[in-house]
């Protein structure tokens, strides 16, 4: 079947498709986005530049993983900084892959230590070639304070930064967030009046991912010690889709323009971010797992999506999620929703009724005679927690009911998800 | 296992356990599974498709490739071929890569999804001779390169050896109609009850074929048992292939004695060890020539015949028949094998029956002297099981889209 027009325009630039790679070790040289490109990403995010004074030096080993029973990389921690080349080097590459691939999109991120030097950075990268910026204002394992998350954290440094970048050139603006705060739009407020043109995010979340029981220090080891440093991979993207939709329901950033960053590897989760609101997608932690390919069924799964939502762009699929995320305190709660158990497709293990005793509110009864289950309307209070860990998916939705004395028409409430993640029916 | 004939005896992956099985895929490089299949299946790239949860690239990938995706699926013996260089065999057993298939198939079916698509009008119309697997491929692939298709078939039904050969537990005759209608969808008429040929039972002849269509694409099949002398005129010794369709016709209802005994180790004698245990047949004997470490059938068609509980004995080669009675004698020791049974089937090969079709075919054996899908006439060509190769589902497949290359490159020499 034909390909669906996957293009997308983001600030006034086309992308052939919205899948960029992050600003990252995924794109750190001509070699590497020259395959990314020829695999089919639309855009690189080119591994984040900066004046030849700043020197990186990165520590061995790097990484770290966390795991969950069989499932490597449910989380990615990482070390390491910045472009490791001579800044000449890196501009002279980004001239060359656009000179090549002149439909495919490059974003250079950039990362000064004051001001002259964003402008500088802004300056260069544009005469280089690139198609828009985006500035790292959030790399959290900086060597230097004057970089990095300590400055995303800073509205008003950002604000600065964002000024002195757009004195240095004309191209579009990302400021990459940084998701080690508690409200991220106060600082995209002050990355757009200084100037940004829209917001990325989000970067890698400051973390301890695992510590050695013998030697008592955090992972990855370097020489005895450990540091704090970013997490990434599908675990953070709850995290990125939570910051996202707040900064998209605010009325100050009513549609802001968004490069969605944080666990994607799937066209599920691709297609999740453009209904919270962005509009290009980043990856990095699922190409260091598996490689540039997985964006062959990204494209293709994104595609097969739009078919099947009746649209012609992906454009009219931006942020339509956005509207029904309420605050908590305005949700519905006028009815209950009961379980309901397929007696045919139950294998009899009671998993459900071990989480509903221990984990919920003990609504499930269990037979040790005839291992068969069976649900205490009485005591049950509609959480699904039994469905959620049921391993046959054999637990559904009944019927909503009206909680005693609410008014409420049960017929016209809406729980069931027309397409659960990887429909498991 | 289900013990009817006419249910399929492997249960389907549900979404969660074919992403399980997906998940145990290592999405190695320059995968081994993607460069062993007769019929070009690209195995890594579907397996990679379902583990991030693109179905339909999954089905794209595998009907684009082969018209019988569906059926290859469940009869094809992929520890032969994809799963032999599996990567993951070093870590514990290979991925189910046929379970996969049938999973990502069975999905398309579900949601109603085409793949293929019949090409541009070309004004060039091609006769295939027969319905087996590689005529429905080389007809899928024709259609797909936009010529018209009639496929003519002695038989009340399409489908060969598919409907004919393996047994409904196996390979269901809903299966076989999906593909079937994918094929008439695609735009090729299947015309059934007419044979072709200069005998007496023949309707047209090849040359009136020529005279209709720019090319005749002959597959005969091996549709004849073979017989071995020494049971010649036996009245109690019946021939695989023609008990297979037997029971396929009856719908697995016919009537079989308790005791029977079966000689030959191929897959169509596990075919018939196992279809007898389904029809309820509570001594099976099967007889094998091979030694067991040079066993000719599939692992999965051997492990189903063992599950069913068919007696297997290896190393025996038939020396004497007398009604009843077969005496055999081991091709190493020294060892004398005397079995009575109520009825004794042979599957020791299969022939093709050319003798009428009014054709010089240059056989070698039961395959064609040459390789390859032409004949000593232009407009002539052959496919299927007379071809050289393996003669199972997905080397058809692979013989049936060779053909169609074939006629659609001699069709384009004449424009």
């Amino acid at each position: 079947m034909k390909q669906m027009d996957l293009s997308i325009d983001f600030l006034g630039v086309h992308f052939e498709n919205p899948f960029c790679l992050s600003s990252s070790p995924v794109g750190n040289c001509y070699e590497m986005c020259a395959k990314a490109f020829d695999t089919g990403w639309g855009g690189i995010v080119y591994k984040t530049l900066h004046t030849d004074d700043f020197v990186v030096d990165e520590v061995s080993p790097r990484f770290d993983e966390l795991t969950k029973e069989a499932t490597p990389f449910v989380a990615f921690k990482n070390m390491e900084q910045i472009a490791e080349h001579p800044l000449a080097q890196d501009l002279a590459d980004i001239t060359r892959l656009k000179k090549e691939h002149p439909n495919k999109i490059i974003i250079a991120s950039i990362m000064g230590q004051n001001e002259s030097n964003w402008t500088e950075l802004a300056r260069k990268v544009e005469e280089a070639g690139a198609d828009m910026i985006e500035m790292n204002l959030s790399c959290p394992q900086m060597t230097s304070h004057a970089m990095g998350s300590d400055v995303g954290e800073n509205p008003d440094l950002c604000c600065t930064c964002c000024a002195a970048v757009k004195r240095g050139s004309k191209l579009p603006v990302l400021a990459k967030m940084t998701p080690n705060i508690t409200d991220m739009t106060e600082v995209a407020k002050a990355c757009m009046e200084g100037g940004a043109d829209g917001i990325s995010a989000i970067n890698t979340v400051k973390s301890i991912a695992n510590v050695d029981l013998d030697r008592h220090i955090g992972m990855p080891i370097v020489n005895g010690k450990s540091a704090v440093s970013g997490l990434s991979g599908k675990a953070v993207k709850p995290i990125s889709l939570r910051f996202i939709q707040q900064m998209r329901a605010d009325p100050d950033l009513k549609d802001l323009p968004i490069s969605g960053i944080g666990g994607i590897e799937t066209w599920r989760d691709a297609a999740e971010y453009i209904l919270m609101g962005a509009t290009t997608l980043q990856v990095t932690t699922a190409v260091m797992q598996y490689g540039y390919r997985i964006v062959e069924d990204m494209k293709d799964g994104l595609s097969h999506y739009m078919r099947s939502q009746g649209v012609k762009s992906l454009s009219e699929l931006v942020g339509l999620a956005v509207p029904n995320t309420l605050l908590a305190d305005s949700l519905d709660r006028d009815f209950k929703v009961y379980p309901v158990i397929d007696t045919d497709k139950c294998i009899h293990c009671g998993r459900c009724y071990i989480s509903c005793y221990d984990g919920a509110h003990q609504a499930i009864q269990w037979d040790p005679e005839e291992r068969k289950v069976s649900i205490d309307k009485d005591k049950c209070v509609g959480c699904h927690l039994c469905r959620l860990v049921c391993p046959v998916h054999a637990i559904s939705m009944d019927k909503p009911e009206m909680k005693p004395g609410r008014k409420g028409d049960p017929d016209k409430i809406v729980i069931e998800p027309k397409d659960v993640m990887y429909n498991l029916k | 296992m289900d013990d009817t004939y006419e249910q399929e005896w492997r249960e389907g992956y549900t979404p969660a356990t074919a992403m399980e099985e997906a998940s145990r895929c290592l999405l190695c490089q320059d995968a081994p599974c993607s460069q062993d299949c007769p019929a070009s299946t690209d195995p890594a790239k579907f397996i990679r498709s379902i583990r991030f949860l693109n179905e339909e690239g999954a089905v794209e990938t595998i009907f684009e490739n082969n018209a019988l995706g569906d059926i290859c699926a469940r009869v094809c013996p992929t520890e032969r071929y994809c799963q032999k260089g599996c990567s993951r065999t070093d870590i514990d057993h290979p991925i189910d890569i046929k379970g996969l298939q049938r999973y990502a198939t069975d999905y398309a079916y579900d949601i109603s999804m085409k793949v293929l698509e019949a090409g541009p009008d070309t004004g060039h119309s091609i006769a295939i001779v027969g319905s087996g697997p590689a005529a429905l491929q080389a007809a899928a692939s024709l259609r797909c390169f936009g010529h018209a298709v009639d496929i003519y078939e002695r038989q009340p039904t399409p489908g060969g050896m598919l409907v004919h050969g393996i047994p409904a537990y196996r390979l269901p005759d809903d299966i076989v109609n999906r593909a079937i209608s994918r094929v008439k969808e695609l735009g090729a008429t299947i015309h059934c009850d007419v044979s072709i040929g200069t005998g007496p039972n023949d309707d047209i002849t090849i040359g009136q074929l020529l005279g209709k269509h720019d090319a005749v694409l002959l597959d005969p099949g091996l549709s004849e048992g073979k017989m071995l002398p020494i049971f010649k005129d036996n009245d109690n010794v019946k021939l695989a292939v023609d008990f297979l369709d037997e029971v396929r016709s009856s719908k697995g209802t016919m009537k079989v004695p308790d005791n029977v005994l079966v000689i030959g180790g191929g897959d169509v004698a596990m075919d018939v060890s196992t279809t007898l245990k389904k029809l309820g047949v509570p001594t099976v004997t099967d007889v094998i020539w091979e030694c067991s470490c040079e066993f000719l059938a599939s692992k999965e068609e051997l492990d189903g015949a063992r599950e069913m509980g068919v007696t297997l004995i290896d190393g025996y080669e038939p020396k004497e028949a007398s009604g009843h009675q077969v005496t055999f004698k081991h091709r190493v020791i020294d060892s004398t094998l005397t079995i009575s049974a109520d009825l004794i089937i042979l599957a020791v090969g299969q022939r093709a029956d050319l003798d009428h079709l009014g054709v010089d075919l240059d056989l070698k054996g039961v395959e064609m002297a040459q390789e390859g899908p032409a004949t000593s006439d232009p407009h002539i060509f052959v496919t299927g099981d007379i071809a050289q190769g393996d003669k199972t589902v997905v080397w058809a497949v692979r013989r049936g889209k060779e053909a169609a290359g074939a006629i659609d490159a001699s069709l384009k020499g004449g424009e």
